[in-house]
């Protein structure tokens, strides 16, 4: 193997729309965004107009399954049409390793480390964002105008590119499911209890989500919408806060201390601080599409010790400075104890990462029915490419879950790799549960008796726990 | 598990060449000329008219083969973008040379785009992917081929299957000649010289539908004892000994090889073999006179041509002979030669054995005492040389299903840069069990609710039953003239 000296990464981005301008010689105009601008008009008319071919010639055979992806030998293109007539484009650079044989170096692509299910999920998560914070393209182009969507949508997407760590996607990119936390029925109890006094009593709040760290406890909205409002909050809005809050210091994962977080809770959207505040200042509106159509909300969060609380506002409400200072009176004396409570039952649970030995089988679990997610690889959530695994067997994995409609609706998988570790995967009643295994010297009777008593221990205690 | 010293099949002269599963397709020998030097009286006169014979050789069977005209089909309707998988071959000038289905003139048009994805993606293209269609472009001097598949198959397994097209038209024309003829006119209508082969090709993509060889890049031999073999291919042997320039002689019968007797050193590719087995299986008039035709063997030498005597064995016996040699002109010796071997088997019983085993099917897995097990593929990579029993319930009927699972299987095993060592698979319809070692790979297809452990067991059985009935099933003894 020789030395990786170029990481998976963005070449190009755009969005078109063929029919702004069916004129030839116009191209341009078919363009509503593309990035990265350094890219001369010539290339970006021309990278369009490829696209447009592909389309056309693929749906010359099959006019139902939109095109999803093109192989180059140096790069990956993904295809999604997210609304009528508009294209959004991502290009990849393959990865690059130099090696060396009979004494000359030669360049070799990665393409297979680039897996189309892991990349046409991240495509699919850059329009999610958009229209969760913009709603959807047409809805911009029927308010206003193409203008007016094209500044849109290059303030968003010019500062959102840069947050991607496009190295390190991999099957939970698929998955994009919520990390919940399983509770016992007393302290789930107080958590509903709390929602809904603050739900009855300020009337417009439509809906409320409660986390504690990274973790789901309560969510009031469709899981499709969680899911991308989890992501922001994972990805972006907490860890940008949690950062503020320490002041440059390191905090240390799975901390549960309660002293070192934050004591008086605040709004992290909204007013940030109640005493000097003037305006209600910045509160993001969102737009959720359900069967009813589109529903606008303000994103009011709200943190105090180690939970956040979203709360989602009518989008016709006023938010006013008093809305939020007895919002505010309400709930923070409410929750101090609910947290401690969580606190105390998490730390006679928590198995923290030290205790568990390297050897040990390491597992992913996700539910298409809540989207719950639970991983052992991951060591974090940040995307870093901190797992505890080999990330041939994450890869694995992804193949797995690519070609699991081969095997219907339940079957199971198991394998060994050159490298002598093993990979198990198992699909059921919508649930999905991945093993990896390093016991080199196991047989393959050995390995299936370990993972069935894997999937009774662990599996038995997600159905069942209480969520 | 079963543990063995030499995996079952194995052979100390493989008459194959050992192929890897996606080997090197560039990788071509330049074995003619060498044999042409190496047993030439006078070496160069010899290598002037190789060339020039090559040229005539081609001119007249292209005539003799013209005026078949193409099927008139409907190219834009339902029926024809909903089949399963297309193949188009072009040439880099974008004049149309092939399509599987339909009038190539009437899809002149969609050749033009074709060739426009190619030349405009900056970057060599190589597949498209939308939904359960795939589409993969191979780019072979001067040509590109092109597969729109919806039979869930790799993109490396469609890459192949154009890789044979491919070599199936250099085999009628050799690449020298596919060269001068693009570099001398590059917007030369191809089919002018090709008539004839677009009925090849399509028998071939219909033939590696089925047909697990392609796959595995391997063939399977027609179950013959090991004494009654070895007689056939002495027969062979004797007969030809005295003919000059003879590189291989070649029986085969129902899609089974029976023996090879080759020239020293000289080894056929799998691949090639393919090919032959194609030509004949595509050719019903065979069966009827002896002919005489050039034949390139693409991966054994593609600048040249190999002359082919071929016939069957006798009126009651369908078993095919092929004789390929370098000399253009040796029809009447070679003809004489199948002679001598045809009463050479009817004296030593190699016709009747040969007889027997064409009438009796190999044995399904259930028959001989594996009811677990729905069909397997074992295949033994130094000889490339697989076993397969005969397909019985619920596949005996749906052998493109059965074909579908071990496609599948193999690719996951062979995914280059993740290939896997075992691996075994659960649906609510089957159990897939996948195995690939140093010297051997096997499929195996069980119930699906079999135990790990019975099906593990199983394998070991299995293993042990072919290792005891290997020199039967394997040609494992080679002959050389």
């Amino acid at each position: 193997m020789g030395a990786l000296n170029q990481d998976v990464d963005i070449q190009n981005f755009f969005i078109f729309n063929s029919q702004l301008c069916p004129k030839e010689g116009e191209e341009l105009k078919k363009i509503v965004y593309y990035y990265p601008p350094s890219d001369n008009t010539e290339v970006q008319v021309e990278n369009v107009g490829l696209v447009e071919g592909i389309i056309q010639f693929t749906q010359t055979f099959n006019p139902d399954s939109p095109v999803k992806s093109l192989h180059t030998g140096k790069q990956r293109q993904l295809f999604l049409q997210p609304e009528r007539d508009f294209w959004i484009v991502l290009t990849i650079a393959l990865p690059v390793v130099t090696k060396v044989k009979e004494n000359t170096s030669f360049i070799e692509y990665l393409e297979e480390d680039v897996q189309d299910n892991v990349y046409e999920s991240v495509l699919r998560q850059l329009y999610d964002m958009y229209r969760l914070f913009w709603g959807t393209f047409q809805h911009t182009l029927e308010q206003s105008d193409l203008g007016t969507l094209m500044t849109k949508i290059e303030k968003f997407y010019n500062a959102y590119l840069k947050t991607l760590r496009m190295a390190h996607m991999d099957i939970l990119t698929v998955f994009k499911g919520i990390q919940y936390l399983p509770l016992d029925r007393h302290t789930f109890l107080k958590i509903q209890c709390f929602v809904n006094d603050v739900e009855s009593n300020m009337e417009y709040i439509a809906h409320t989500a409660f986390l504690y760290n990274e973790h789901v406890v309560w969510s009031g909205i469709e899981p499709n919408d969680m899911q991308t409002i989890y992501q922001y909050l994972i990805d972006q809005l907490l860890p940008a806060n949690v950062e503020a809050e320490l002041q440059g210091g390191s905090m240390p994962r799975n901390l549960q201390s309660p002293f070192t977080a934050l004591r008086r809770g605040r709004f992290i959207t909204g007013p940030s601080n109640l005493k000097q505040a003037k305006t209600v200042g910045k509160v993001p509106k969102i737009y959720l599409f359900n069967e009813d159509g589109v529903l606008e909300y303000y994103l009011v969060v709200y943190r105090a010790l180690s939970a956040t609380v979203c709360f989602f506002v009518k989008g016709k409400t006023e938010l006013t400075l008093d809305q939020f200072k007895a919002l505010d009176e309400h709930i923070n004396p409410r929750l101090s104890p609910i947290v401690n409570s969580i606190a105390d039952y998490c730390s006679k649970q928590v198995v923290s990462p030290s205790n568990i030995q390297e050897s040990s089988p390491k597992f992913i679990y996700f539910n298409k029915l809540n989207l719950a997610c639970k991983s052992t690889v991951h060591l974090d959530n940040k995307h870093t490419g901190n797992v505890a695994c080999s990330a041939d067997s994450l890869r694995i994995m992804a193949d797995m879950k690519n070609t699991s409609h081969f095997l219907g609706p339940s079957g199971e998988n198991i394998v060994k790799t050159t490298n002598d570790y093993w990979v198990f995967s198992k699909t059921s009643n919508l649930r999905e549960f991945y093993i990896v295994l390093q016991q080199k010297s196991a047989s393959l009777i050995s390995i299936s008796e370990e993972v069935k008593r894997l999937c009774e221990s662990e599996l038995e205690g997600i159905f069942f726990h209480p969520m | 598990m079963a543990e063995f010293d030499i995996e079952p099949g194995a052979a100390r002269d493989s008459v194959l060449i050992a192929s890897g599963s996606f080997d090197n397709f560039e990788q071509m020998s330049s074995s003619l000329e060498e044999i042409i030097t190496e047993n030439a009286v006078s070496s160069r006169e010899d290598l002037n008219l190789i060339g020039a014979q090559a040229d005539n050789g081609e001119e007249s069977s292209s005539k003799a083969e013209n005026g078949v005209e193409p099927e008139e089909e409907i190219e834009n309707s339902v029926e024809w973008t909903s089949k399963k998988k297309h193949i188009f071959v072009l040439s880099t000038a974008g004049k149309p040379i092939y399509s599987r289905y339909g009038n190539e003139d009437k899809l002149a048009w969609l050749f033009g785009v074709m060739l426009g994805l190619f030349k405009y993606s900056r970057d060599s293209i190589k597949s498209i992917h939308a939904g359960d269609t795939t589409y993969v472009f191979l780019s072979k001097k001067p040509l590109i081929l092109v597969a729109v598949s919806k039979t869930g198959e790799s993109v490396s397994q469609l890459t192949l299957q154009l890789n044979y097209v491919f070599n199936q038209i250099v085999s009628m024309l050799t690449l020298k000649r596919l060269t001068k003829t693009y570099d001398e006119r590059p917007n030369y209508d191809l089919r002018r010289l090709l008539t004839g082969v677009d009925r090849l090709i399509d028998h071939l993509l219909d033939f590696s539908e089925t047909e697990p060889a392609f796959t595995l890049g391997a063939i399977q031999c027609l179950p013959l004892a090991l004494p009654d073999r070895d007689s056939i291919s002495k027969a062979i042997k004797d007969a030809c000994s005295k003919i000059k320039n003879l590189v291989f002689a070649i029986l085969l019968g129902n899609n089974r090889l029976i023996t090879i007797v080759q020239m020293k050193k000289y080894h056929l590719h799998p691949m090639d073999l393919h090919l032959i087995f194609n030509l004949v299986l595509a050719n019903e008039s065979l069966k009827y006179s002896e002919s005489w035709t050039p034949f390139c063997l693409p991966r054994f030498d593609n600048s040249g041509f190999l002359y082919a005597h071929v016939s069957y064995l006798a009126d009651d016996c369908q078993a095919c002979l092929l004789l390929l040699t370098v000399e253009r002109d040796v029809f009447f010796p070679l003809s004489g030669a199948k002679q001598k071997i045809v009463e050479k088997l009817r004296i030593n019983g190699g016709m009747e054995h040969i007889n027997a085993s064409l009438a009796s099917l190999e044995e399904s897995a259930l028959a001989a005492g594996f009811p677990e097990v729905r069909h397997y593929l074992y295949k033994c990579k130094s000889t490339a040389q697989f076993y397969q029993p005969a397909a019985c319930p619920p596949y005996a009927r749906d052998r493109i299903k059965l074909m579908e699972l071990y496609k599948r299987a193999h690719h996951k095993m062979h995914y280059s840069s993740r290939s896997l060592k075992l691996s075994f698979e659960r649906s609510a319809d089957e159990a897939v069990f996948s195995w690939d070692t140093k010297g051997f790979e096997l499929y195996a297809i069980f119930e699906p609710l079999i135990e790990t452990s019975s099906a593990i067991m199983s394998v070991s059985k299995l293993l042990n039953w072919i290792k005891k009935r290997e020199d039967k099933l394997f040609h494992l003894n080679a002959y050389t003239f």
